[in-house]
């Protein structure tokens, strides 16, 4: 746990803002969610999709959507999530859920016309050893389903290694990197925003008490005319949110992000000047 | 050509290296060597905690798991409850579940340090009522690594005279690299006297 904390903080010093490189395309690997007590994931999985979903139903997605996770985290309050999806039919939206922790609902991106939604890759905080679903809608409503389990904990109270204030510093700068841009095929883009993300279970060392909650509630990119995606997010995203994506650029690009005390940061990017 | 590093200079170093390590773990003490405190902790519940607890006995994952099989102690969990941020929409799903060993009593807020003479008095006999009074019956006390609460939970029973207390500071987190840990609801005895501390 210790040991973690000095990536912590050279990833919140700016080494995540630097590192860029598109996580590598991973095989789809369908895998059994493991555990000695599989029924009660189970039914804890069933209550969670009940309350999202209500009662659509929800097929295999082995076919369509992929979900890459470690199986064991390195650091709880960082762990790599990436979603594949199939371009065999169109996807409206992705959600990711993390079952245990307690506001499961890590992220749902909804898919615009600029979209290239064939893969997906943020960081979350895992709370407890958990099973991480995340599930494809598509264009006809159809729900698709995958499950990973992660061996991660106590992501949710680990402290940023800083003080509230370091951690605040730059809140709302807005990053975007764009790779492989042509105007004949999708682009790959990494979106990176400053905010310490907090979510209220971090104790702040210095004063000695929470830290209140302030995180992110939607990130916005769209092209042009076109949506990319919306996302609705919350404290399960990682402090400094890093976001890989794919899109069709259609003209110049914007990020807006909206926070939970309604603070809100806009930036547009030229898509010409965003190659390497 | 490198000069050579005389030795107040690698000390100078040393000395610097840790004082930036303590820095940046933003604690005081360094893990291994805090102190007991005299009394019970009431300073941030989290954050690094002594090697032991006078009149009670530490316990491993390993050791944790043989108790448990050999002498049904009573298991007493005293993590905090989750709390939904105020700023949370009420249409998103807030679905806290508290994973704990098997068997465990969850009592949240249980471990504060507060010397209020009323929590002392529900906190006694809370465990009272869960040993049926014999103070011969061993009694586990955990939440999480870096947790003060069960070392408080520990040092008060070993003040209300209980013979074989045992902390396990890994806690959850120890016991599911081990064993699959379930889905618990706070003691409802408890959450009568400390309703501040539930889940919401």
């Amino acid at each position: 746990m210790r040991a973690t904390f000095a990536l912590k903080l050279a990833l919140s010093l700016g080494v995540a803002f630097a590192a860029l490189a598109a996580a590598p395309f991973t095989a789809p690997s369908a895998r059994a969610a493991a555990g000695d007590d599989p029924a009660q994931r189970d039914a804890r999985w069933l209550d969670i999709a009940k309350t999202m979903f209500q009662d659509r139903a929800r097929q295999n997605g082995e076919a369509v959507i992929s979900l890459d996770a470690p199986q064991r985290a390195l650091d709880a309050s960082l762990v790599p999530m990436t979603v594949t999806l199939s371009d065999k039919i169109p996807i409206k939206g992705i959600y990711l859920i993390i079952d245990d922790n307690p506001s499961p609902v890590a992220a749902h991106f909804t898919f615009g016309p600029a979209a290239d939604p064939r893969q997906i890759n943020l960081r979350v905080r895992i709370n407890s050893y958990t099973n991480v679903h995340a599930i494809a809608e598509a264009a006809d409503g159809t729900l698709y389903e995958t499950v990973q389990f992660v061996k991660a904990a106590g992501g949710c109270s680990a402290p940023m290694g800083m003080s509230d204030e370091e951690a605040m510093k730059g809140m709302g700068e807005i990053r975007l990197k764009l790779a492989d841009e042509s105007s004949d095929k999708p682009a790959r883009a990494t979106l990176m925003v400053r905010h310490p993300n907090f979510n209220g279970m971090q104790i702040n060392q210095e004063t000695r008490g929470y830290t209140p909650a302030r995180y992110i509630q939607t990130i916005s990119v769209t092209s042009g005319d076109n949506k990319v995606f919306d996302l609705e997010t919350d404290i399960s995203l990682a402090s400094n949110p890093v976001i890989g994506f794919g899109l069709k650029p259609q003209g110049e690009i914007k990020v807006a992000v909206t926070d939970s005390e309604k603070d809100h940061w806009e930036k547009s990017f030229a898509a010409s000047h965003l190659s390497n | 050509m490198r000069r050579p590093i005389s030795a107040t200079e690698s000390a100078a170093r040393c000395v610097a290296t840790v004082a930036l390590a303590l820095l940046l773990t933003g604690a005081a003490d360094s893990p291994g060597h805090v102190p007991e405190p005299d009394g019970l902790w009431q300073g941030v519940m989290r954050g690094y905690t002594p090697n032991s607890v006078k009149g009670a006995r530490v316990l491993d994952t390993a050791e944790a798991v043989r108790l448990i099989e050999e002498k049904t102690p009573v298991l007493l969990d005293v993590g905090p409850a989750d709390k939904r941020p105020a700023s949370m929409s009420q249409t998103t799903p807030w679905m806290p579940a508290h994973r704990s060993i098997p068997g465990a009593v969850w009592m949240p807020g249980g471990g504060s340090g507060t010397p209020d003479a009323q929590f002392s008095e529900s906190f006694r006999s809370r465990v009272a009522a869960l040993t049926g009074g014999d103070v011969e019956r061993p009694i586990i006390t955990f939440c999480h690594p870096e947790c003060w609460g069960s070392w408080n939970a520990a040092k008060r029973l070993v003040g209300f005279g209980y013979k074989e207390v045992y902390w396990y500071p890994d806690g959850l987190e120890g016991w599911q690299t081990e064993r699959e840990p379930v889905t618990v609801t706070p003691d409802p005895v408890w959450a009568l006297a400390a309703p501040a501390d539930q889940p919401k």
